[in-house]
């Protein structure tokens, strides 16, 4: 384990360095907030007010995307490269490379959540009722990100670095419109966009916000999509272990 | 340490490859013992790669079993008892040299110090610069680098020099023979033949994934049909000169005449028996470029001929 933790801290610190890891997890969701965080004061999403559904939102998107698709092209990456085969000449475990990648995916993906939840409480104006909710929000949208973390595996491992960019940032932004990270959806695909992992972390943590119930439903679909993905990713990652 | 075993510190027992109907590799039985240093030669598609794949445990044999310190291969390889520099192994970008270097260190059981690393693969130039920055060279240094991290007990190298310039090569052989004289074993692939001739005290000749031959140097140029004349000649009559013993090619231009021979005393005096009398007769040995294309040239052609594989006798 600790060659793997090793490991893990390595791909923090050179993420850190990245300036595409930047732009897309922290500067990218930053930005919205700050442009369009307060523009539609006294509009209503989901049951509360625009800026409390818009700093979920972009803490969702900020998560989710340190989550998929720096991690899916650098897997991919990694893997032509060989630094996974390299990685695989040390006495490191075999699963070791997979397992530091979803630790450092987990903590790249904890200042844009703080950074994030400040702006909404400070910038914002955003005040919930008990401090735990804030925890509980950023708790939801931080491990609902596993879910694109183990996609990223399973994509990264399976596809070549040039296709992984693109149908990484295709399933990204299909994830996110219908998601409802941009503009809730209504009708149909509203309909269709309620069985996504991105609406299931962005509508728990609203329903935490607007002190409501939280649908067992949601948190069972988010777990189905984790077990989806996970799934996928462990059969990309059997399929290559003789090609690396 | 490496010198205390009795065992064979790797050995192959008729391991073969399958790729669908491609044999890379095809019935290889082999054993290194302690302290060698071993080269492995073959041409491109040979079944070098995919034999030290195996070897590393980055590959299944179809059939046949490989043992390393007595212990299946990807324990041996977790054990941290092996260094390995692979053609196809990469750099984790985005870090330093230094940082790479100190966080394999980091993962070896028996570490060696970073700063002596650094040294023996002449990177401390280079110790700040970024990983993807590199030139091709100094990129193979910093592989070098990481094979030898930890106190290993074999070294394994797949053709360690391609892409370096002639300087670096020597460098690059320097700092492995200090590896070695510390009592490891070495086994790389090259080939280049003057590299196997100059640093390895046993060369192993693959082709078609199948052993052609195992010896010393000297041994293989022996088996290669030993010895090349060449002398001056007038009225050359090729007949003739193919007929002599041990004569195994023949090579006319104008009045000089190359001979490659298994014997060259009696060719020379079935020469002059014939009444002939040649000028500036020079005798050498085959370099080990001609040995290594003779061998394998001859394994090529029995291939075409008898399709199926034939056993090859180990000298």
């Amino acid at each position: 384990m600790r060659g793997t933790l090793l490991l893990a801290r390595a791909e923090i610190s050179r993420l850190r360095r990245n300036r595409r890891y930047m732009i897309s997890t922290l500067a990218f969701p930053i930005v919205l907030y700050l442009l369009i965080g307060k523009s539609a004061k006294g509009t209503a999403f989901y049951g509360v007010e625009f800026a409390a559904y818009y700093m979920v939102a972009m803490a969702t998107l900020g998560s989710f995307s340190g989550a998929l698709t720096n991690n899916a092209i650098r897997i991919a990456q990694e893997r032509k490269e060989g630094w996974v085969r390299q990685l695989r000449l040390t006495p490191l475990p075999p699963n070791a490379y997979v397992v530091a990648k979803v630790i450092a995916a987990m903590a790249i993906t904890v200042p844009s959540v703080v950074i994030v939840l400040l702006l909404g409480r400070f910038y914002g104006g955003v005040h919930l009722g008990a401090t735990w909710e804030w925890f509980a929000i950023a708790a939801v949208v931080w491990i609902g990100a596993m879910t694109f973390t183990a996609l990223a595996i399973a994509i990264g491992y399976r596809l070549p670095p040039d296709q992984v960019q693109p149908v990484a940032m295709l399933l990204f932004f299909v994830f996110l419109i219908l998601g409802g990270i941009f503009f809730p959806l209504k009708g149909f695909l509203g309909s269709i966009g309620n069985f996504t992992p991105t609406y299931e972390a962005v509508k728990i943590a609203i329903d935490v916000i607007a002190g409501a119930a939280v649908p067992a439903g949601l948190i069972a679909g988010l777990v189905i999509w984790l077990a989806i993905f996970s799934g996928l990713a462990w059969f990309s990652v059997r399929a290559t272990a003789e090609t690396v | 340490m490496s010198h205390s075993g009795t065992g064979p510190v790797v050995s192959f027992e008729n391991v073969s490859k399958h790729y669908g109907s491609l044999k890379a590799v095809d019935g290889l039985s082999l054993d290194l013992r302690a302290g060698e240093t071993v080269a492995l030669l073959g041409p491109n598609g040979a079944g070098k790669s995919t034999s030290l794949d195996m070897l590393l445990a980055l590959r299944k044999p179809t059939s046949g079993k490989i043992q390393m310190f007595g212990s299946d291969p990807y324990h041996a390889v977790k054990s941290g008892r092996v260094g390995a520099m692979l053609q196809s192994g990469g750099l984790m970008p985005e870090v330093t040299v230094i940082e790479l270097v100190t966080l394999v260190t980091g993962l070896q059981p028996r570490p060696v110090p970073v700063a002596t690393t650094m040294r023996r693969a002449g990177i401390e130039s280079i110790a700040d610069q970024r990983v993807d920055r590199l030139s091709g060279g100094q990129t193979q240094r910093v592989r070098f680098a990481l094979a030898i991290v930890g106190e290993c007990d074999l070294i394994v190298l797949d053709e360690p020099t391609t892409g370096m310039d002639v300087e670096t090569r020597r460098r690059f052989w320097a700092s492995m023979k200090e590896e070695v004289a510390q009592g490891k074993t070495l086994l790389f692939a090259t080939h280049y033949l003057e590299e196997a001739d100059e640093t390895a005290d046993r060369i192993l000749v693959i082709n078609r994934g199948r052993l052609l031959a195992d010896g010393t140097p000297e041994d293989i140029k022996k088996r290669a049909g030993a010895k090349r004349m060449s002398f001056r000649l007038e009225n050359v009559n090729e007949p003739f000169l193919l007929g002599l013993p041990g004569v195994t090619s023949l090579d006319v231009r104008g009045n000089v005449v190359h001979i490659q021979t298994m014997d060259s005393d009696a060719t020379l005096y079935g020469l002059i028996d014939g009444g002939y009398r040649p000028r500036e007769i020079e005798v050498g040995s085959l370099g080990l470029e001609q040995a290594f294309l003779a061998i394998t040239a001859e394994d090529d052609r029995a291939g075409d001929t008898a399709g199926a594989p034939q056993e090859v006798p180990q000298s």
